[in-house]
């Protein structure tokens, strides 16, 4: 090869070596590159093992080649202590190993009696080149560690190498170095990366975990809590089973006052009129089914129900409307009521339909603390407290529907009834 | 100083040649179990340096023949295989030794080496 032909075979090389990501790969097309084209009874590539700390042949190319996987050189071998050991080596190169050279320096005359351990050493080193066939060395180096040594055997055409070719070979050798070791760090990275990725995916998938048990949990405590709503219906005799009736009068009103029920605002206001007395279960039942009139005492315990209710619903998260919706059904629309003594439309909307209905039926069924009446007598009292304890609107829209109803039936006390009940 | 080296790698065989024939020893290969018992047999070596993967007959096969017929001959597993069991019946069959590749030569040289100064050591006595 000529001095071009160097240039542009390392040209070529070092845009090859950017490209490849593989540095077994990349090595192997270095041997290759080096018996083909400078024309080498052999080029083997020792590397660095890291895990085992050992130098194992990863290819070898040519007539004489050296079997991969048969040999490992020891970092106390010879030829990587020459490379590795960092004391000064007398005056042969250690940029690379010449075999030529050691002879030279082994026949000179001035190895003499105090040079012995060098000449051991030197002799030792002959040996393994002799071993490996190799007529000149040439080490990688990333920063100072031995990554590994090419290992060349003679040229076909005969002669020595140039000055040129080993420099070729030295700048091959380091950019290899340098490639194998961005290599290492790119795969080092991308494997903490995955790690990385792996850890994310089951804190998401415990997270999920989580957030279902939370929803099982949440459900279990809905069911808890309907069961608890139940309770406190079948308690007193007169409204037990009249949830379904209280749901259908409900959605019924909201209709009528045109409330827009999609989404979650339909279950919403079917949850409240479930759930506005389940406070009730925190109020004894000599007070709850006392059939007479309650003691001031007695009222003050009896006023907490909505707020024990709202109290209950405080763990749902998806019943925090609800639970407002509970804490409210007893606000009158004047701002007398309780808890709070919310005023018009502060009072939430559903909470003043659960009143209106509520109080409806607590007129026409017969309670233990007053006989039921005829449903007239029903809307004079609700038309007679409209604007004071309800909201006008509420009470003339749920009138309205209850008559269309009526009519619709043709059998007005029957269904009254049943729609009360 | 006579050896015996059987692998179905001819490479290997090769290169473990000349690198003990450098060492003045007389050498001879065998690329398969067959042919390693055959070559025994003729040549009567010191030393046996085995492969146990081979094809047909393996190394472990031929380790349990050669123990049998030629009781003196040392023999010397030298493979890639590492495990337990494996290494535990080689000896069992009376392997003397068990050397795994990737392979330290300066080891190897000084185990066969070691190998027969004892058969020589033995013999005398």
């Amino acid at each position: 090869m000529t001095s071009y032909d160097y240039q542009e075979a390392l040209k070529n090389a070092a845009k090859t070596m950017v490209r490849v990501k593989n540095p077994r790969r990349l090595l192997k097309m270095i041997v290759r590159f080096i018996v083909k084209e400078v024309g080498l009874s052999h080029a083997s590539i020792l590397m660095f093992d890291q895990l085992k700390s050992r130098y194992i042949f990863v290819d070898s190319k040519g007539s004489h080649r050296i079997p991969i996987n048969l040999i490992k050189l020891d970092q106390s071998n010879p030829l990587i202590q020459w490379f590795s050991d960092p004391a000064p080596k007398a005056k042969l190169n250690k940029d690379f190993l010449a075999c030529t050279e050691l002879t030279s320096w082994l026949q000179n005359s001035e190895m003499t009696h105090h040079n012995a351990p060098l000449k051991a050493r030197l002799l030792q080193l002959k040996d393994v080149l002799e071993t490996l066939k190799a007529t000149v060395c040439v080490p990688g180096f990333y920063k100072d560690e031995l990554l590994g040594v090419l290992i060349l055997g003679n040229k076909l055409k005969g002669g020595q190498f140039s000055l040129e070719e080993i420099s070729f070979f030295q700048t091959l050798a380091n950019d290899a170095s340098m490639a194998i070791k961005t290599a290492e760090y790119q795969e080092d990275l991308l494997s903490k990366n995955l790690q990385l990725e792996k850890q994310k995916r089951e804190l998401e998938i415990r997270l999920q975990e989580i957030a279902e048990l939370r929803k099982k949990e949440q459900e279990t405590y809905y069911q808890i809590v309907m069961s608890l709503a139940q309770e406190v219906n079948a308690k007193d005799p007169y409204t037990a089973g009249h949830l379904k009736g209280v749901e259908r009068l409900g959605i019924m009103t909201a209709q009528e006052m045109g409330y827009d029920l999609s989404g979650r605002k339909k279950d919403v206001l079917v949850a409240s009129l479930h759930l506005h007395d389940v406070g009730k279960i925190g109020v004894p039942d000599h007070i709850l089914l006392k059939p007479a009139s309650l003691t001031e005492e007695e009222w003050k315990i009896m006023r907490q129900h909505p707020s024990k209710g709202a109290k209950i619903l405080e763990p749902l998260s998806g019943f925090k409307e609800v639970a407002n919706v509970v804490l409210h059904h007893h606000e009158n629309y004047d701002g007398t009521g309780y808890p709070d003594g919310l005023r018009g439309e502060k009072i939430p909307l559903e909470a003043r339909i659960v009143s209106v209905v509520d109080s409806f039926h607590a007129i026409v069924s017969k309670r233990c603390y007053s006989k039921g009446q005829p449903i007239d007598a029903a809307f004079k009292e609700l038309e007679r407290c409209a604007g004071t304890q309800f909201d006008p609107h509420v009470v003339e829209a749920f009138i309205r529907a209850y008559k269309r109803t009526l009519n619709g039936k043709h059998h007005k006390e029957e269904s009254a009834h049943r729609l009360a009940s | 100083m006579k050896l015996l080296i059987v692998d179905d790698e001819v490479e290997i065989c090769d290169f473990l040649k000349s690198f003990f024939e450098e060492r003045n020893y007389e050498v001879k290969t065998a690329s398969s179990g067959q042919a390693a018992l055959t070559a025994a047999e003729q040549f009567k070596p010191n030393v046996v340096l085995l492969d146990i993967k081979m094809p047909g007959m393996d190394g472990i096969q031929v380790l349990g023949t050669l123990k049998k017929k030629f009781p003196r001959m040392k023999v010397i597993m030298v493979t890639a295989l590492e495990t337990r069991d494996k290494i535990e019946e080689c000896l069992r069959l009376g392997a003397d030794n068990y050397i795994t590749k990737p392979l330290s030569l300066e080891y190897l040289e000084n185990d066969v080496r070691e190998k027969i100064e004892a058969l020589t050591s033995s013999g005398a006595s």
